[in-house]
């Protein structure tokens, strides 16, 4: 079972994060500000990350861009009510994989999720 | 103070608090005032920065605050509601703001968000900044919550 990591200072955004993907994923972190995000991404490795932006301490684009030096393969699915679209085009051309926009349909999160490791036919 | 800044707010918390909670939500009122202070016993306090800067405080009362935390937790015991209302009602601060910073920003520019700050109680003081702030008062069957904005242009 692939494993995640949510980062989100909301406690109640994590239990619902934790509520979508937990069939399906194993959730083995979570993290509620940016530099114990950077810390326990480190130590735990998980396979992807659902990422908040507006979170204390460190923002979620600075803690992005610490995931992706540390590990370039990292996949990143950012969960933000900050839809602003230069926002949006800086983190997905930072390295993030998917954009979802809070409020969220619970499909909206699986559907970015699998993506991330759905294999691709060439 | 611009009166449409206020728009871009009444839109995203109809939106939120129909995505979140199923509440319709109305306008009751909407008034100038001499700052942001709240005047409900539980306060959100989001600050803003970028092009237009400011703070936005949202205020509304313990049982309309349990009753949005209730309906954004479905299946939830009653203690598991009860820790996490402050969260839960931060997070509709948040994601209003955030819905309505996308008008207030436009396609160019990026505004800023800090984290919500909640504060409950009737016994904490605050002082809040002279800024001419607009004052919202939205209305659902579950409570009703006041939105104070008090945003400005950012100079130079």
């Amino acid at each position: 079972m692939k494993t995640a990591m949510i980062i989100d200072d909301a406690a109640v955004m994590r239990l619902r994060l934790r509520d979508i993907l937990e069939p399906r994923y194993e959730i083995i972190a979570e993290a509620e500000d940016g530099v114990q995000a950077l810390s326990l991404y480190n130590q735990c490795r998980p396979d992807f990350v659902t990422l908040d932006i507006t979170m204390p301490k460190i923002d979620g684009i600075a803690v992005l861009q610490g995931i992706l030096l540390n590990n370039p393969q990292a996949k990143v699915v950012i969960v933000s009510a900050v839809g602003q679209k230069q926002t949006v085009f800086k983190a997905l051309s930072l390295g993030a994989k998917d954009f979802v926009v809070k409020p969220f349909d619970p499909e909206r999160v699986r559907t970015a999720v699998d993506r991330l490791f759905a294999k691709t036919l060439t | 103070m611009k009166a449409e800044y206020a728009n871009p707010f009444i839109r995203a918390a109809s939106e939120v608090f129909a995505h979140e909670t199923h509440l319709k939500m109305t306008r009751k009122s909407l008034e100038l005032r001499k700052s942001p202070m709240p005047s409900r016993p539980i306060c959100i306090i989001l600050g803003i920065t970028g092009p237009i800067r400011g703070q936005v405080v949202y205020s509304l009362d313990e049982g309309f605050a349990y009753e949005v935390a209730k309906m954004m937790l479905p299946g939830k015991l009653p203690a598991e509601i009860k820790k996490l209302t402050n969260s839960a009602i931060s997070e509709i601060a948040n994601m209003i703001t955030g819905k309505a910073s996308i008008d207030l920003a436009g396609e160019d520019h990026t505004i800023e968000l800090t984290p919500p700050a909640v504060f409950t109680g009737e016994r904490f003081h605050m002082d809040f900044l002279s800024i001419p702030t607009i004052s919202l008062s939205l209305i659902s069957e579950a409570g009703s919550i006041e939105i104070n904005i008090a945003l400005t242009e950012a100079q130079g």
